[in-house]
């Protein structure tokens, strides 16, 4: 548990920032295989789909970095309160959102 | 079977609006009697979410190219090019949002308010993601059903 936040766990905010940032890597992982035909071609030669191979990073990054954000401050994990980490992921779901939505509105 | 693997899709894909839409109200009301329900339905939807990426991913992979064809000879290509491409990219974080639902919903939701403000926000974006990809779904399927009445 969290010092700062009694009832909200280390995972919630391990996890939650995690969200966050895999959120903006799948986004951000968008814009460089549409723009950059390597990519798309190393994507696709990681699984066979470059969809499978965008979705299992995003995941692994989810995953990974919710796991070691856990794992700072001696395993007590990160400190930060419940309203900030709410806004935090408010602003990532809508950033990588929008930037999907933003880019195949101008590619197509 | 490839239509019917669709239905599936679509099954669990509503399965986990309602789920999230059922947290949503839920979570407004949060008290002692209904904190073991909230976080048992919030395993539910992300068990129909994973369900619903799962089969609606293989179906994408396997099934999707011949479809994808009709619809860019069609008159609504804009169907895949903006709908199918947004949708298979955003159901990502529709996933990771309902992955993360249990996480956030196994907090003392009765005596955190914080908490509660995160479950509500989280089951808020599923609910909105969900229905936007209900919608691009049925604009897809409509991209294939106008291209074969072109013909």
């Amino acid at each position: 548990m969290n010092s700062e936040n009694p009832g909200l766990s280390k995972y919630t905010i391990s996890f939650g920032l995690s969200l966050t940032l895999a959120s903006a890597v799948n986004a951000l992982l968008v814009v460089a295989k549409e723009k950059n035909p390597k990519v798309m071609a190393g994507l696709q030669r990681l699984t066979g789909h470059h969809w499978v191979s965008h979705g299992a990073i995003v995941l692994a990054v989810f995953a990974g970095f919710g796991w070691l954000l856990a794992q700072a401050h001696r395993r007590r994990g990160m400190e930060m309160t419940a309203s900030r980490l709410t806004g935090l992921l408010i602003f990532g779901v809508t950033i990588g959102g929008l930037i999907i939505v933003g880019f195949y509105l101008t590619a197509g | 079977m490839n239509q019917l693997i669709l239905m599936a899709h679509v099954f669990f894909g509503v399965a986990c609006l309602v789920a999230a839409v059922w947290i949503f109200v839920d979570v407004l009301n949060a008290s002692a009697s209904n904190q073991a329900r909230i976080r048992k339905i919030s395993w539910a939807a992300a068990l129909a979410m994973w369900l619903s990426f799962l089969i609606g991913g293989y179906w994408y992979v396997v099934f999707y190219k011949a479809d994808k064809n009709i619809i860019l000879k069609g008159p609504w290509p804009f169907a895949h090019h903006f709908f199918m491409e947004t949708k298979e990219h955003l159901v990502i974080m529709l996933l990771l949002l309902a992955t993360y639902l249990p996480i956030a919903a196994a907090n003392n939701l009765t005596v955190n308010k914080g908490a509660r403000g995160l479950v509500l926000c989280v089951s808020g974006m599923m609910a909105l993601l969900a229905l936007l990809m209900e919608g691009d779904g049925a604009i897809i399927a409509m991209g294939v059903k106008v291209a074969l009445l072109a013909k």
